[in-house]
């Protein structure tokens, strides 16, 4: 499984966080604060616009 | 730098077959199939390529792409295998004269045409993104041309494109290639 890397600092907060919020792990709460701002960003929705476009004028299979 | 593949990118309708033409004018070996025949989007033809498409699972034509171009769409880029130098000419142009264009293309080819702005919203992320991946990758060299100012400006760009290739283009026919009348769906000053 991928690791990434944050400062202790902030791995504090976020586990202090997770704990107050109610989550059952630091990992849950990060995936969920992940996953939202992913859904912000609409990466993505963007990603399939393109993809769609390129394959639409025969330049991607 | 002889021994580089000199990929020709950008979106499509951004000038990649316009940048392709010069090249093969000037002298540049090109990597083509002639599959895709000239068309009224494209009348001098596109240069394509089919296997570029299958980059990420067909890789046995790139050493002989070595010191010659091929055209792939941005897209493609990410596909490309490290153990390779590429020499990236990335075009340029106007995100809304891009999507008019693709727009006229698909209605030929009789597909629908997507909402433009949300198109243009996700290409706008999709270049940012290419960009800023290109930037990281050790094994790719880029010079990014504007379309508008190739085809306004001829000699100053195909002058920046031979030196960014090493010297090896013939820059008079490189310019000659040119041809300023195929630059269509240009936005107005109105539009912009």
């Amino acid at each position: 499984m991928p690791k990434v890397h944050i400062e202790s600092a902030l791995y504090e907060r976020a586990r202090k966080a997770a704990d107050a919020i109610g989550y059952s792990s630091l990992e849950e709460f990060v995936a969920h604060c992940i996953e939202n701002e992913l859904k912000k960003l609409n990466i993505e929705e963007a990603e399939k616009h393109v993809t769609n476009q390129l394959r639409g004028l025969g330049y991607i299979e | 730098m002889t021994d580089a593949i000199i990929i020709v990118s950008g979106l499509p309708r951004s000038g990649t077959s316009l940048m392709m033409q010069l090249l093969a004018a000037g002298g540049i070996p090109t990597l083509t199939d002639h599959i895709r025949t000239p068309d009224p989007d494209n009348p001098r033809g596109y240069y394509e390529f089919e296997r570029v498409k299958k980059v990420k699972t067909d890789r046995t034509w790139l050493p002989d792409a070595r010191g010659k171009a091929v055209k792939m769409v941005s897209q493609l880029l990410f596909d490309l295998p490290t153990d390779e130098n590429y020499r990236v000419l990335f075009m340029e142009r106007d995100l809304d004269e891009v999507l008019i264009s693709q727009e006229k293309m698909l209605a030929r080819l009789g597909r629908p045409a997507a909402n433009r702005h949300e198109l243009k919203q996700a290409f706008l992320w999709h270049l940012n993104r290419v960009h800023k991946w290109l930037l990281e990758q050790p094994n790719f060299a880029v010079l990014r041309v504007a379309y508008a100012d190739l085809v306004t400006h001829p000699t100053e760009q195909i002058a920046r494109v031979n030196a960014f290739l090493g010297e090896r283009l013939d820059e008079q026919q490189a310019a000659a290639a040119v041809d300023p009348t195929l630059y269509r769906n240009r936005k107005t000053r109105e539009e912009t």
